[in-house]
């Protein structure tokens, strides 16, 4: 049985969106946080991969976001900013 | 514009209390921050009947419903090994159902609209707005101010609004985890079908523990659409250092995974999503649930019963917000004395009872150890007891051999096994 492994990229893809380029709905509100963060838990906890690292900082581009959350969660160091996107804009669940 | 009755979000509690309240002649508006109901709501997949015949019995009438859930299925899944238990109703029982939940919201503003609400999507509400006193008079969405005796919170498990109006404290990753979920589309019904043997109609509810997670608390999900597949992987925030694949790629791999892959083959992703789940029931709830003019109902409540195999968020969300709109319609005021009635309501129904009920199985269920040693010593058991070599096991041998080659003690696996039994 070999079925091909659908990489993240590929799984967003399915999704329907509505992006807002001008005003991100997240923001890293001090990257000198992220710098000195050792485990850097974003990067592993976002089911939609958003956050990547770069050196010893993160990168975080918020297109593709799900709108769950869970990064500010997970954050040690209350590094995020998190806002519900403005109105209708991001994701646009249509099957779940 | 004045209402009687803001409530944020759209969604199974937020819509049920806009229909309870406009069937009564409440001036309601329901704001939500998606283009359409549903369209910010994932959830595993299942939606349980026996309270909704009770508070919101319309839903036979003509709800949109995929399959009936009569095949429940619990494994114990490790690399190569499954352990998989079965319980199927034979008879055409309706007790649990199987939709889209996007689908069954999108039907349930139909019934609030249809009563008289108002639903306004693509307003996101950034905060409730208070008088002087303190008292919650409306809520704000950028420069707009929005105006009503009462506000009704809906806003689902991120709670922000809560939050910055210092009602809740900074949500923590021991309250709840994360759920990643894939739709995938058959091309046809029957595929479907064949492949899970189901008959027309009938729907199986999966829940899988020990790999979809790597032993972490938490567990894989499947649920049957009609001809689709929710396949997804929930995992407690609190455990995240233990995992080695990063989150997004646990539901791949329970996909791939030897023992799904043949039932998902040539199924096309529909949809990939995420969202989060309480799982700390009632110890997520807000030191209180009711305000001066503010009511708090569904995730944001914390309304949410997860005893590990079994989830139930959707039912007692309609029943929250059907018992806000019960307590709006008794109170003579919004003040919070007046309202405390939501909280008698809360107890007089089966949602605090339930939630206290089960007030231990968060702690239980995040044991690290607890479904790693019941897993890897369960497929391992049955393994050497089915498995004919030289030597044929009693099952006395076989659970010993088991608990040698895994290093589990049956004494430990005993203990476990008592407090699951007395607290799941």
């Amino acid at each position: 049985m070999s079925l091909k492994y659908f990489t993240i990229e590929e799984r967003l893809n399915a999704n329907a969106w509505d992006v807002d380029v001008h005003r991100p709905h997240i923001k890293i509100v001090d990257p000198e946080q992220c710098r000195k963060c050792e485990k850097k838990p974003c990067t592993f906890m976002c089911p939609a991969k958003c956050y990547v690292q770069q050196g010893d900082y993160v990168v975080l581009s918020t297109e593709a976001c799900v709108e769950c959350g869970t990064c500010r969660v997970v954050c040690p160091h209350g590094a995020i900013e998190w806002n519900y996107p403005r109105s209708g804009m991001g994701i646009w669940y249509r099957f779940t | 514009m004045k209402f009687d009755v803001v409530i944020v979000g759209a969604g199974p509690a937020g819509l049920a209390a806009a229909y309870k309240l406009a069937s009564a002649g409440f001036k309601v508006v329901v704001l939500e921050r998606g283009r359409e109901p549903g369209a910010k709501e994932l959830y595993g997949g299942r939606i349980y009947a026996y309270w909704l015949d009770r508070y919101l019995p319309e839903f036979r009438k003509d709800a949109p419903v995929d399959r009936w859930v009569r095949r429940e299925c619990v494994s114990f899944l490790t690399e190569d090994k499954a352990l998989t238990v079965e319980t199927v109703v034979v008879e055409k029982e309706r007790t649990s159902f199987v939709v889209p939940l996007v689908s069954f919201v999108s039907w349930m503003a139909k019934l609030a609209q249809n009563a008289g609400a108002k639903i306004v999507t693509e307003i996101t509400v950034d905060r409730l707005v208070k008088d002087e006193k303190g008292k919650i008079v409306g809520v704000q969405s950028g420069p707009d101010v929005l105006q009503a005796d009462y506000v009704i919170d809906a806003e689902g498990v991120n709670r922000l609004l809560l939050e910055r109006a210092g009602i809740v404290k900074k949500l923590e990753p021991e309250l709840v985890a994360v759920g990643v979920k894939e739709v995938l589309k058959f091309e046809n019904k029957k595929t479907l079908e064949e492949r899970l043997g189901l008959d027309e109609d009938e729907g199986l509810a999966w829940a899988l523990a020990g790999y979809p997670t790597e032993y972490l608390p938490g567990g894989g999900f499947i649920y049957t659409y009609k001809d689709a597949l929710a396949l997804g992987v929930v995992v407690y925030l609190r455990n995240w250092e233990k995992l080695k694949t990063p989150v997004y790629d646990l539901v791949e791999k329970l996909r791939l995974h030897p023992y799904i892959a043949p039932l998902v083959k040539g199924a096309s992703l529909q949809e990939y999503g995420g969202h989060m789940t309480p799982v700390a029931g009632i110890n997520m709830s807000p030191p209180r649930f009711y305000h001066d003019g503010l009511l708090i109902v569904g995730d944001a409540a914390g309304f949410l019963l997860h005893t590990g195999v079994l989830i139930r968020g959707v039912d007692f969300a309609v029943v929250s917000g059907v018992l806000a709109a019960e307590a709006i319609k008794e109170a003579r005021s919004p003040s919070a004395e007046d309202l405390a009635v939501y909280k008698k309501k809360l107890r007089g129904s089966f949602i605090l009872p339930q939630l206290e009920k089960f007030r231990n199985a968060d702690r239980l269920l995040s044991d690290e150890s607890l479904f790693r040693d019941l897993v890897l010593f369960s497929t391992e058991a049955a393994y050497r007891y089915f498995n004919i070599d030289e030597n044929h096991r009693t099952l006395f041998e076989a659970v010993h051999e088991a608990s040698k080659k895994t290093r589990i003690s049956l004494v430990k696996l005993m203990i476990n096994m008592i407090k699951m039994v007395r607290n799941l």
